[in-house]
């Protein structure tokens, strides 16, 4: 039992200690490099509690597809050593003392919500393949997966209008 | 001939139509053709169409075109309905106002304060015919209604026409709105009529107002008086007609003497058979008349510009007609209406030749010695005028007027007070007519004519002179089968004589006091004599009244309302959204972080909730 | 393979990397850190999710966990075109030089 838990607790310290890497970083890239480690973490997590399909979805679309979209972001608008600077003079200490009381605040509030749960919540511990998710999927969820896709339909069309170079002077006239 | 009786509307609205569309564009002789010879062409149906309908010895003859719409029960078609009624005002529109338009082809002619109006002037008058057609020829309310509306809003066009003087459009909106009073009481009345009867129908709702309770034939009848009052400026609602004289001349002739001042007239001959069920409402017809023409008759007396003359003048002879429908001399009235159509129009036509031959110099005290400078107006004038204070025997007006007195005469009710105070008035017509024509006319000269005139002004003139001496012969037999018959007293009556020969008297003395034989300075200069004479001048003050007890007052009421009491319930309202949206944007920082917080601050609260149920 | 987990030890996990990302979001003025703890703070609710899934061992928890993703897709895709477009007109990625939405 503790053995499993370790199973557990392992890919999740990763993951809490990665994530904070990620929002302290000064350099984007860095901080990039945290985040897949963050991700790639919650996917070990995944894998544990038996969400095989999650857990390779997680790798591949979050800590593949939208990480690489970031990266390119960041080298197309070349944030070099100047942004690292701009960076640190952002990120002075005082600013963390209000949102940090904020998220203690919170903290405190759902760990104790989150602790006074009901007893017996242990997961069952059985894996949920592919095919399980695959027919559940196409079935009852059958409609979000619709609407899903009507969902990236509008982001690509919004991303490729956004993102021309040009916008603002196309408005000129 | 019949089977084409509807062009006699259609034509006016055709030849509208064709002016308005091409916007003042086309040549002005081509706009003379299509203006006057509309309404030419539509006389000429008439007339086929009259001449017809009288061989054909039918009491009516409807004409249904189409319905117009149909809401349930309510199935209004447009029908003209012609019988002789209709069939006098029908020849009286298109008769004279063909004669009128033809003058005004020439008086409108190269129009010095309206060059680019010929074309609009035509277009405007021509509507004016086919709604005054519409009026006449609607065998339904709501059709006469139509036509009532349609004639009002062409005599405001009209009235406004010379619309660079601003003064012209207050004359204009005058007249729209003081009509407008009468209107609103004749919808009213139409409403009720309706709601009483279920039909709008002429022919039925006379068929059926027996079934009415006489007290609300009594409502209906006078509702639809005080419409009859509006329109036809009787008093209290005459105030807008000397004003309307801004408009010109031909407008005058034809709108303001010859046929729409007299709807009113028709609108009470057709409704008859209401009238005959509601005495008292009769009884107020023919004391608006008798009112009316008192006040009219000594105000012309006190006029300088002639053209008010000829409205007072107008006033008071709708006044007879208006006494001759109250005191039941049905016929005689509307026959009065057919020769003061052709007489007043004479008038009008030929001072409108004066006042363009002394360029529109409209002052009487500054004409003088016109008569052998301008003998064909002169002549015009003269027989008008004669026709005007009835000349006995040899005018039309005479016969008429005639009628009128002595039917009042035989009146069960205040007859030979009816009848004494028509005398009195014409006795002034007499005076004022007399003094018009001996101070415009003779004596020295004033102002140097220059008489443009050619065949088409001088033409309708001579036309009309004839009509007004040769139209008193006209028999009007068809008017009484309809409507009952005139009197009968033989001329050799006291009242009889009294009647013709008061008029004579009221020449003679203003031969002799306005050609300077008879000296009365003293008189009229008197402080009295001046006071009598500024209270006619001002229309006996009802404009000053109507000032302060109406206009003012609204005024005052408007003022003090400026800021809108009752909307400052709203405004206070208004004020506290104002107050809260601007709290409420100071939370609207545009900053993401800002909302972030906030919502994070909001998740706590939910938290906190969903922590302690 | 799969083990038995208390879900308030994977829910405590979830609640903290959102309030870590929830953190990122208040802290940050460059627009990318801000979007990149967005993507912590979705995935922490997927991880939620999951969770809820393996306790009834139901495939409906991984459903949810890829509508988030395909959702996540969709935020990434035009918040990335807005960083573009703010970089170009205001010439910085600081958030709150976009501020003209103010009251």
């Amino acid at each position: 039992m503790t053995l499993d838990l370790a199973l557990f607790w392992i890919p999740a310290a990763v993951a809490l200690v990665a994530t904070g890497f990620v929002i302290t970083r000064k350099n984007a890239a860095h901080a990039l490099i945290y985040l897949v480690v963050s991700l790639l973490s919650v996917a070990v997590i995944f894998f544990v509690l038996g969400a095989p399909f999650a857990a390779a979805l997680e790798v591949v679309i979050y800590a593949g597809a939208i990480v690489v979209l970031f990266l390119f972001v960041v080298m197309m608008l070349n944030l070099g050593n100047t942004s690292v600077m701009r960076e640190s003079r952002w990120l002075r200490p005082g600013m963390w003392v209000g949102p940090a009381i904020l998220v203690s605040i919170l903290l405190i509030t759902m760990v104790y919500v989150i602790v006074g749960l009901p007893d017996a919540n242990v997961t069952k511990g059985e894996m949920v393949g592919p095919k399980a998710v695959g027919n559940e999927l196409f079935r009852p969820y059958l409609l979000a997966v619709e609407l899903a896709g009507f969902l990236l339909l509008a982001a690509l069309i919004g991303a490729y209008h956004l993102g021309r170079r040009y916008l603002e002077q196309r408005r000129e006239p | 001939m019949l089977d084409w009786f509807w062009l006699v509307p259609a034509l006016p609205l055709a030849g509208f139509f064709a002016l308005f569309v091409t916007e003042g564009k086309l040549p002005d002789r081509i706009v003379a053709a299509i203006g006057a010879g509309s309404i030419g062409l539509a006389a000429l149906v008439a007339l086929g169409a009259g001449m017809e309908f009288t061989q054909s010895g039918e009491a009516s003859y409807s004409q249904t075109l189409w319905t117009w719409m149909a809401v349930g029960n309510f199935t209004p078609s447009i029908t003209l309905y012609l019988d002789p009624l209709s069939l006098v005002m029908t020849g009286v529109i298109t008769g004279v106002g063909f004669l009128i338009h033809l003058f005004a082809t020439g008086y409108m002619w190269k129009d010095h304060q309206e060059p680019e109006g010929y074309s609009r002037f035509f277009a405007y008058m021509n509507l004016f015919v086919f709604a005054m057609l519409m009026l006449v020829l609607g065998d339904n309310l709501l059709v006469l209604f139509l036509g009532w509306e349609g004639v009002g809003l062409c005599s405001y066009l009209l009235i406004g026409f010379y619309h660079r003087d601003a003064e012209n459009g207050y004359a204009a909106r005058k007249a729209f709105v003081v009509t407008r009073v009468g209107d609103t009481l004749m919808a009213i009345g139409l409403f009720l009529l309706f709601r009483e009867l279920a039909t709008l129908d002429i022919q039925t709702a006379l068929g059926d107002a027996a079934q009415l309770d006489p007290g609300m034939a009594t409502a209906i009848g006078l509702l639809l008086l005080g419409g009859a009052v509006g329109k036809s400026a009787q008093v209290p609602l005459q105030t807008w007609l000397p004003d309307a004289m801004a408009g010109p001349t031909p407008v005058s002739a034809l709108i303001h003497a010859a046929t729409m001042v007299t709807a009113g007239v028709y609108l009470i001959a057709r409704m008859k058979g209401i009238y005959d069920l509601a005495p008292v409402a009769q009884f107020a017809v023919a004391i608006v008349g008798l009112v009316t023409l008192l006040i009219a008759s000594f105000t012309a007396l006190t006029q300088t510009d002639i053209k008010r003359i000829l409205a007072y003048s107008t006033m008071s002879q709708i006044g007879y007609m208006f006494m001759a429908l109250g005191v039941g001399a049905w016929s005689a009235g509307i026959f009065h209406l057919m020769t003061h159509a052709f007489f007043k129009a004479l008038l009008f036509l030929a001072s409108g030749s004066v006042i363009l031959a002394l360029h529109h110099e409209q002052d009487i005290f500054k004409m003088g010695g016109l008569w052998r400078k301008l003998p064909v107006p002169f002549w015009s004038m003269a027989i008008g005028s004669g026709a005007l204070v009835a000349l006995p025997f040899i005018t039309s007006g005479f016969f008429s007027k005639d009628a009128i007195l002595l039917t009042a005469w035989d009146h069960e009710n205040a007859g030979r007070w009816f009848w004494a105070g028509g005398v009195l008035a014409a006795f002034m017509t007499a005076l004022y007519t007399t003094r018009m024509m001996v101070v415009a006319f003779f004596g020295e000269t004033r102002t140097e004519p220059h008489d443009a005139s050619r065949i088409n002004m001088w033409g309708p003139l001579v036309v009309l002179a004839a009509l007004s001496i040769g139209g008193g012969w006209m028999t009007f037999s068809v008017l009484d089968d309809l409507l009952g018959a005139i009197s009968h007293i033989p001329h050799t009556h006291p009242a009889a004589l009294v009647t013709v020969a008061l008029p004579l008297a009221g020449i003679l003395l203003g031969w002799l006091v306005f050609s300077g034989r008879l000296r009365v300075g003293a008189l009229v200069e008197s402080p009295f004599g001046d006071a009598v004479r500024r209270f006619w001048q001002s229309g006996w003050a009802f404009d000053w009244v109507y000032d302060r007890v109406f206009v003012r007052p609204f005024l005052w009421v408007a003022r003090v309302n400026k800021r809108d009491v009752v909307d400052l319930l709203f405004r206070i309202t208004a004020a506290v959204t104002r107050g809260f949206h601007h709290i409420g944007a100071l939370t609207q920082t545009g900053r993401l972080r800002w909302y972030a917080a906030n919502m994070a601050i909001g998740l706590i609260v939910v938290v906190l909730i969903v922590a302690s149920v | 393979m799969a083990i038995e987990v208390p879900v308030e030890h994977v829910l405590l996990v979830a609640a903290a990397l959102f309030l870590l990302g929830l953190l990122g979001v208040l802290v940050r003025r460059n627009i990318i850190f801000l979007l990149m703890s967005l993507e912590v703070m979705m995935n922490s609710a997927g991880l939620a999710f999951i969770a809820a899934g393996a306790k009834w061992g139901a495939p409906d928890g991984q459903i949810m966990f890829m509508l988030i993703l395909a959702l996540a897709a969709a935020e990434v895709a035009v918040a990335l075109g807005l960083v573009l477009q703010i970089s170009r007109r205001f010439d910085t990625l600081d958030v709150d030089a976009a501020s003209e939405l103010n009251g």
